[in-house]
């Protein structure tokens, strides 16, 4: 697919989807285009509902996103 | 981009929340808190209003009434939150490290940035009055920020004032937005001038009313306008109190 990935804003509490880095620690694998993710899935850490994210084109701040942690089974 | 428009007090959303029941673990306050909040843009369960205004996203005209009433610790990222207590106290705990309290003419800018929480409550048996305006930032995942500051309605009197934003004296954020105050104690006529033709202005009148170019304002009303080279705002002898929000598109 060659469309860019594109970034989501949860209206509710500023939580970030980057459809680049999906949502590892939430089941969403790098790459998860936003119309992929289930219309009942809710903000991890707010519970607002999917349809009221935001779609932002808004830079990163210097140094962000951070490398995530690697974690236990990967390199 | 919204068209202009003109909110009035009634018109805007409202929602009641107690510290019982389904939302007990989120607002605090036991027994019987009871958090109420006009919305002047969509923001939780109101959904049938503006979708915000430039930058802005969330304007709550909120009230925590009750001992310990408020929100419990919440995370929040990205956004720039602003809070101005008009009456009461507000006591503000959050992870960039301060614990505050807040009276009339008190406000703060919190960044969230890259992952912050807080927590407001109003420990007080008096009702807290406070304004929310939430802003999306120029930039994602900063280092979350905090700054806090007063205005002084007396000194500070029959002048245009920032509180936030690029300005001298303000509380700097990340993002091209600017809050201004007025608190007149008599007539006066002032001229607004948006930094670029492009910028819109919100207009909220907290107290009093005011003549806002073409439209009457009342206590609680608002207007939001594009375009305008200049806005002329005109206050009567009883005096008013508003709030000026200038935002990028």
């Amino acid at each position: 697919m060659d469309e860019a990935f594109k970034r989501w804003l949860c209206l509710g509490c500023g939580f970030l989807y980057d459809e680049a880095l999906g949502a590892p620690e939430h089941g969403l694998a790098p790459g998860t285009r936003w119309a992929d993710i289930p219309e009942d899935w809710r903000c991890p850490d707010c519970g607002t509902p999917k349809h009221l994210f935001e779609m932002v084109e808004i830079p990163y701040a210097v140094g962000q996103p951070a490398a995530r942690p690697a974690r236990e089974g990967s390199l | 981009m919204n068209p202009g428009f003109v909110l009035r007090a009634h018109a805007r959303g409202f929602n009641r929340f107690l510290s019982t029941g389904d939302s007990s673990s989120y607002i605090g306050g036991h027994p019987d808190a009871t958090l109420t909040r006009h919305s002047s843009f969509n923001f939780g369960p109101y959904q049938s209003g503006l979708r915000g205004f430039g930058r802005l996203r969330v304007f709550g005209d909120e009230t925590f009434s009750g001992a310990g009433c408020g929100y419990n610790i919440h995370p929040h990222h990205n956004f720039i939150i602003c809070a101005f207590v008009l009456k009461g106290q507000l006591t503000h705990v959050n992870t960039v490290g301060n614990i505050d309290q807040l009276g009339a003419g008190d406000y703060y800018a919190f960044s969230a940035g890259s992952g912050g929480k807080h927590c407001e409550l109003n420990l007080r048996h008096e009702d807290a009055n406070i304004l929310y305006v939430w802003m999306l930032p120029d930039q994602l995942l900063l280092p979350p920020s905090y700054g806090r500051s007063h205005f002084d309605a007396v000194a500070d009197r029959n002048r245009l004032v920032a509180l936030v934003g690029n300005a001298d004296g303000a509380v700097r954020i990340s993002q091209d937005v600017k809050i201004s105050r007025l608190s007149a104690d008599r007539a006066l006529e002032l001229d607004y001038q948006p930094r670029a033709a492009e910028h819109g202005i919100y207009v909220f009148v907290v107290d009093g009313q005011a003549q806002v170019n073409d439209a009457a304002l009342g206590a609680r009303d608002s207007a939001g306008i594009w375009g305008a080279a200049t806005l002329r705002i005109r206050t009567d002898a009883e005096g008013c109190d508003l709030l000026i929000l200038e935002t990028v598109p």
